[in-house]
């Protein structure tokens, strides 16, 4: 054999396996295969997530697939976006991503994702058993694009001091209850109620809980959803809050004010709204802090939240699909939704919630108002949503033009951003 | 009294002539050696080899210009007449110039604008006139001269996420600038929220830019002062000139050249706020602080609307540049008339 065919012989060779390589996931292949997995579990220097990932987790899936090794890849949240983003123009993501759940719909759009419902033949049974609220994050065009992998909403966390020293023995349970903390706290340079910003995951638990929405069920018109009565109320509430100094500007977006992380244990902020993860981040800053948390304060809609979270999606790109799809199955499982509970998540399982809640008591409240918890409005432009609704409000806070007005134009620029507008 | 200076000009000048003059007689020289035939063969191959010489020491810098800013510049211009689709493999619809209208009737747009204007017109002269009085003030030389260039030179080679953090808590609601202004100095009641308004963010923005922008004028204004004659200075104060007309007269005329490169680069670099929006008030409350580097971003990676994204910061190239060449016909002729 003389050199040049040899090399035709190998260039050949690994054509062949470049070409089986795509076909792989139908066929076992001799050596295991691997699955990349990018998430942001380490976040914040957080390694407990992420070792329960890699060494306990990660090993225990392998153990059972010897065909699959799984590489999980970590990466910072605030960066993940932007590397999701590059990695899909250069048609280049990994097997798994550990979504935050607001990103799927836009993923999905950009036709980078499997869509599960048609590729899983067991989906239905997997999706059944999640939480609905959870799950509809993965909906986009009639399809599923993910799975629920963990899951957290925003409930009442008050400081007792403050309400002591208000005169309340319990957190605000209704909007009524929360307007009167706020008559009570006038003048002692204590704020009632503080919020970061003026975007879906801040306003949404008020419009629900009034009993208004965003948008019709079928995502086709804001207009007669965002400005209803309901709606308004919800807001209304806020903003007479803020007009009377019992929320601070941190709500209309000052970068300048006292966190809401930092004025709720130092005793400024008598009340915010946040999730599970807070514990954490207080227990390590304020280690006396004692936070009380309570359900989202009801209106005429009831105690409504945010569902927020986490999605595993699968992406086109993937060579080894069907092993993909394999480890997605095993993020549903009680092994790993139970060990990740353990470090601090929640759970995407109904069936598992009792053993969740006995696991770590703290739960229980996340856990009910979950049942409740709403999604907000899964399409690809949810983002430019966020920056409508914060800009539209903005007026109605500096008392320029009314809830009402301010509601009904942010309702006519997200119309033609819904698709069953479009 | 005016005659002073003229006959000290030439002077002054004339070890550069001498040093112009004196490389002459040696090429003279060279050029008389006789050549014979091959030896003239040899010597144009060695002078076309001589001729490639610059070329290839050009040819890197070319080369990464053309992959690392020419090619990005392309496609950019390129995308901003698509509605360009993010990946590779879809199909990008040609719109024309329709994201260039959609930003004109844009009101974030003009917005935008406006606010990147603001903090140009509110960072570059003071980055010229304080810049320029340190310069003078670290001319001299003392003992202490070495800490101050490197103290206000600092901000400058310090990062601006950095810088824009310290900011952030110097202006925020609890942060030591109201302190300094209430409880120190009773001149406000010190409980400005700074960052939560357009036109008192803008003036945190404009003051971390000015701050961290002093150092780069002074060392560029401090290099071309070592370059004004000494003669002229010592013949100004001999005319009698007070500091204020040496400075006007002689100093300013004579460091114009600088003072031309300064501006240009201020006023590009002023437009192209970024970081220190996006990390203070992250173009907040409700938008109100966007500047169009900011805006463009959003539009472009967190709206992924990389067309429009594109036609926005085409349309910055084309303001900067078109301002730059207003300056630089500005200024040719003011530095002729400085010089007549």
């Amino acid at each position: 054999m003389t050199r040049s065919r040899i090399t035709a012989v190998g260039l050949m060779a690994a054509a062949a396996l470049t070409v089986t390589g795509c076909t792989a996931a139908d066929a076992p292949s001799d050596g295991p295969v691997t699955i990349t997995f990018w998430g942001s579990y380490g976040n914040g220097g957080n390694s407990t997530q992420q070792d329960a990932l890699n060494e306990l987790l990660i090993p225990a899936f392998e153990a059972e697939h010897p065909d699959i090794h799984v590489e999980y890849v970590d990466i910072p949240y605030d960066s993940l976006l932007q590397k999701l983003t590059t990695s899909a123009a250069g048609e280049e993501l990994p097997d798994l991503v550990r979504a935050d759940l607001g990103w799927v719909p836009q993923f999905a759009e950009l036709g980078v994702l499997v869509p599960l419902s048609q590729e899983m033949e067991d989906f239905d049974e997997l999706a059944d058993a999640t939480y609905p609220g959870v799950l509809a994050t993965n909906l986009y065009e009639g399809e599923y694009y993910g799975l629920p992998l963990d899951t957290n909403t925003r409930v009442m966390v008050s400081n007792q001091a403050a309400l002591d020293a208000a005169g309340l023995s319990a957190p605000p349970a209704t909007f009524d209850e929360l307007r009167s903390l706020g008559d009570a706290v006038k003048g002692t340079g204590t704020f009632a109620f503080a919020e970061n910003k003026l975007q879906a995951w801040n306003i949404m638990p008020w419009i629900w809980s009034a009993g208004g929405d965003i948008a019709d069920p079928d995502l086709t018109t804001s207009t007669g959803y965002l400005d209803s009565d309901e709606s308004v109320a919800g807001i209304q509430l806020l903003v007479d809050l803020y007009v009377q100094d019992a929320v601070p500007n941190l709500i209309i977006g000052n970068e300048g004010a006292t966190a809401t992380s930092d004025g709720l244990p130092g005793g400024q902020y008598a009340t915010i709204l946040d999730g599970p993860w807070m514990r954490g981040v207080w227990s390590g800053q304020y280690p006396d802090f004692d936070p009380v948390y309570s359900t989202v304060p009801a209106g005429d809609g009831g105690s409504v939240s945010v569902v927020g979270g986490e999605d595993i999606v699968l992406t086109q790109s993937s060579e080894n699909k069907e092993a993909a799809m394999e480890f997605i199955r095993f993020t549903q499982s009680e092994q790993f939704q139970i060990e990740m509970v353990k470090t601090g998540q929640m759970t995407v399982i109904p069936e598992f919630a009792a053993q969740q809640n006995e696991i770590e008591p703290f739960y229980a409240t996340f856990a009910t108002q979950l049942e409740t918890a709403k999604n907000r409005l899964a399409i690809p432009d949810a983002s430019k949503v966020d920056a409508i609704l914060q800009e539209e409000l903005l007026p109605a806070f500096e008392g320029t033009i009314s809830v009402k007005e301010a509601l009904a134009n942010a309702a006519a620029a997200i119309d033609p951003l819904l698709p069953g507008a479009k | 009294m005016t005659i002073l200076p003229t006959p000290l000009a030439p002077a002054g000048r004339a070890p550069e002539q001498d040093s112009g003059a004196r490389p002459a007689p040696r090429r003279a020289g060279r050029s008389a050696v006789p050549f014979g035939g091959h030896r003239r063969a040899r010597h144009s191959r060695k002078a076309a080899r001589a001729k490639l010489t610059p070329y290839l020491f050009l040819a890197p810098g070319v080369a990464l210009f053309a992959v690392a800013i020419l090619y990005p510049i392309t496609q950019a211009v390129n995308m901003s007449f698509f509605d360009w689709q993010l990946i590779a493999s879809a199909t990008s619809e040609f719109v024309g110039l329709g994201n260039y209208v959609r930003a004109l009737q844009d009101d974030r747009f003009w917005l935008a604008l406006a606010n990147s204007g603001i903090y140009m017109l509110f960072t570059v002269p003071p980055q010229i006139v304080l810049g320029l009085a340190v310069a003078i003030l670290l001319k001299k030389r003392s003992p202490a001269q070495p800490v101050f260039r490197a103290l206000y030179y600092l901000p400058v080679v310090t990062s601006w996420v950095v810088v824009s953090l310290l900011f952030k808590y110097l202006f925020a609601d609890a942060g030591l600038i109201n302190f300094a202004l209430g409880d120190l100095l009773h001149v406000t009641d010190g409980a400005t929220s700074w960052l939560a308004n357009r036109w008192t963010a803008l003036i945190a923005i404009c003051a971390l830019g000015v701050w961290k922008g002093i150092g780069w004028s002074m060392m560029i204004f401090l290099a071309a002062l070592q370059g004004v004659p000494r003669s002229l200075e010592e013949a100004a104060i001999m005319d009698g000139a007070n500091r204020w007309q040496q400075l006007r007269a002689v100093t300013l005329p004579a460091i114009w050249p600088a003072m031309l490169f300064v501006v240009v680069m201020l006023v590009i670099g002023g437009f192209n706020v970024f970081t220190s929006v996006l990390v203070m008030t992250g173009g907040g409350p409700g938008g109100q602080t966007e500047v169009l580097l900011t805006y463009m971003y959003q539009q472009a990676f967190e709206f992924l609307d990389f067309g429009y994204g594109s036609a926005l910061s085409v349309i910055l190239a084309i303001v900067v540049f078109v301002l730059a060449i207003v300056q630089l016909r500005v200024f040719r002729d003011r530095s002729g008339e400085a010089y007549a």
